[in-house]
């Protein structure tokens, strides 16, 4: 019998084929929330190899980037992790502000932190409501669903859409909030704290989920560390690696929030310190809104801040400046720059490679998930299917982050 | 940890790796040789504390000699400081050692930059694509490689740019 080494996938012969079994996990299976295949080598209901195959959702977005103008690589980062666009619009916004040697006025810094701390919520709520699903507990999952709706609402009072949001403009927001949305995310932030106590009560403490996700896909720091690992999983194996913290970005440094860490870096840590950054998000999104300052919910980016429509419809040099904007002719400095945001799953980096044109000479997206994925072998070597499963689902892999 | 007394130990101790040091950029950059890749990073993460690989990423200048290029951004966690390392190769002998045994989180950066660039990475457990399918026979980042077709008539990009 051959031993079989969890970093390579063996082709198995006759003799082997009597003790170990392969499974395929994917591409489309219900249990994978995403297209991406796993083929496990199994001996028994124990996990002794995997072999990953990604990439069925690949859209070349680094290549379509070369060609775009700025701003309308907004809707490409939409598509990253789909969970929470509009913090992946407002990374992408604050990195080409990093280019163009841009300061926002304060209104707008707290404008996206309420927006940026919504959509950490949204995503965290999907990511601990599916691990439920996972382990067989489908109520919370209903509960907190209902929640992530009335934000989702809240993005569609902000800019109209729903999923991939293209939210904000670089430079800040294309309108200031309304009356209506402000009292949605009053409302949300609200009636969120009971939800997440009640989901708590359903989950946090239960024998049934303790027994199956502590001890469950667990890595250690230093492992975690070596793979690059960060936001939440990072976090769960102890770690307080927060670029919210780090290298404060939007004015996150005026406020006062915890990190939350874990011990063990398993299943259980993983939910849990999603569940404390949740709170953490509501404080923020609390906060911000209470001492929302007076301005202008728009810095005037030259090359980027479009001219009134009346003027536009009316004057000759509104007319021009805009059709140049629209067309992305606009003086971009040529420089490299490297700006990363606390994604909902992590580290989320940008990597601009700017030579003066109109679009970047080359943009690299960081993407979180893509990286620390592929520590999902060694995670779950040894363990059983089904805890494969939830170590999947709480490493909230998005097959969009991933693929690109 | 200052950056001034990390590249100066950096040029003392690899002086002949160390192609240029630019300090003015956002996060200071350092261009090595290709030969002493693995070597620079152990260093940096054994005894700098970069003990995070934040990002590998490859590049492609047509008009240089050395076309192809490898960005590495370190982050040193205990004191917060960033490194950017740059190195090049030509495309016809992409050969950069592999840093999978310095960083396990390297293995699929690697197979993406080969993906997408060609770099052949020294040293790599399983250098195959990874996001492409495995019978392409070509590299897609390339600049040779245009987005749109390039033998269509019906639009004329001369005063918008690429």
């Amino acid at each position: 019998m051959k031993t079989i080494n969890s970093e390579h996938h063996l082709d198995l012969t006759k003799e082997d084929e009597k003790v170990y079994s392969t499974l395929n996990l994917g591409p489309t299976h219900p249990a994978t929330h995403g297209i991406f295949q796993n083929v496990l080598t199994m001996n028994g209901e124990t996990i002794v190899a995997t072999e990953q195959t990604i990439g069925y959702i690949h859209r070349a977005f680094e290549k379509i980037a070369e060609r775009r103008p700025y701003y309308q690589i907004t809707t490409l980062t939409d598509r990253l992790n789909y969970c929470s666009s509009p913090l992946n619009n407002i990374g992408w916004h604050l990195a080409v502000e990093k280019l163009l040697g841009v300061e926002t006025n304060k209104r707008v810094d707290y404008m996206r932190i309420i927006v940026m701390e919504l959509a950490r919520i949204a995503d965290h709520l999907v990511c601990n409501s599916v691990i439920g699903v996972d382990s067989g507990a489908l109520t919370g999952f209903v509960y907190l669903f209902q929640e992530r709706e009335k934000i989702y609402e809240i993005y569609e009072e902000l800019c109209g859409a729903r999923l991939t949001t293209n939210l904000g403009c670089v430079g800040g927001f294309d309108r200031d909030f309304s009356i209506v949305a402000i009292q949605k995310i009053r409302e949300v932030m609200k009636g969120l704290p009971k939800v997440l106590h009640e989901f708590e009560n359903l989950l946090m403490r239960n024998r049934i989920f303790m027994d199956r996700t502590i001890n469950v896909g667990g890595i250690t720091a230093d492992r975690a560390l070596n793979y690059g690992f960060s936001g939440p999983c990072l976090r769960a194996a102890g770690i307080d690696y927060d670029v919210r913290v780090q290298e404060p970005y939007s004015s996150y440094n005026d406020f006062d929030f915890i990190v939350p860490i874990g011990q063990n870096g398993d299943t259980y840590d993983r939910f849990c310190v999603r569940q404390t950054e949740m709170w953490e998000s509501i404080k923020l999104v609390n906060n911000a809104l209470e001492n929302l300052p007076e301005g202008k919910f728009n810095t005037e980016v030259p090359a980027f801040y479009f001219p009134p429509k009346e003027d536009v419809y009316s004057k000759m040099e509104p007319l021009i400046s805009h059709f140049k904007k629209v067309m992305g002719e606009i003086d971009i400095p040529a420089k490299e720059i490297y700006k990363a945001v606390e994604g909902a799953n992590g580290e989320l980096g940008f990597y601009v490679v700017a030579d003066g044109g109109r679009t970047p000479y080359r943009l690299h997206f960081r993407r979180p998930g893509f990286i620390y994925y592929q520590a999902f072998p060694e995670m779950i070597a040894g363990q059983s299917l089904s805890d494969a499963i939830l170590t999947m689902s709480s490493m909230n892999v998005i097959a969009g982050e991933l693929d690109a | 940890m200052e950056y001034s007394i990390l590249l100066q130990e950096l040029k003392n101790k690899f002086d002949k790796s160390i192609l240029s040091i630019d300090e003015t950029a956002d996060i200071p950059t350092v261009v090595i040789s290709s030969t002493s890749v693995k070597e620079i990073i152990s260093f940096l993460k054994e005894q700098q504390n970069f003990i995070f690989l934040t990002d590998l990423c490859g590049i492609h200048y047509p008009e240089q000699e050395k076309e192809l290029g490898v960005i590495y951004h370190l982050h040193n966690l205990v004191d917060n400081k960033r490194l950017r390392l740059k190195t090049f190769v030509t495309k016809a002998n992409p050969q950069i050692e592999s840093i999978v045994s310095v960083f396990s989180g390297a293995n699929w950066m690697e197979r993406e930059t080969f993906d997408f660039y060609g770099v052949d990475f020294v040293g790599h457990p399983n250098l195959i694509r990874i996001l492409n399918v495995e019978y392409m026979d070509y590299h897609p980042m390339l600049k040779e490689y245009p987005l749109e077709d390039a033998t269509r008539t019906d639009k004329d990009d001369r005063f918008f740019g690429r």
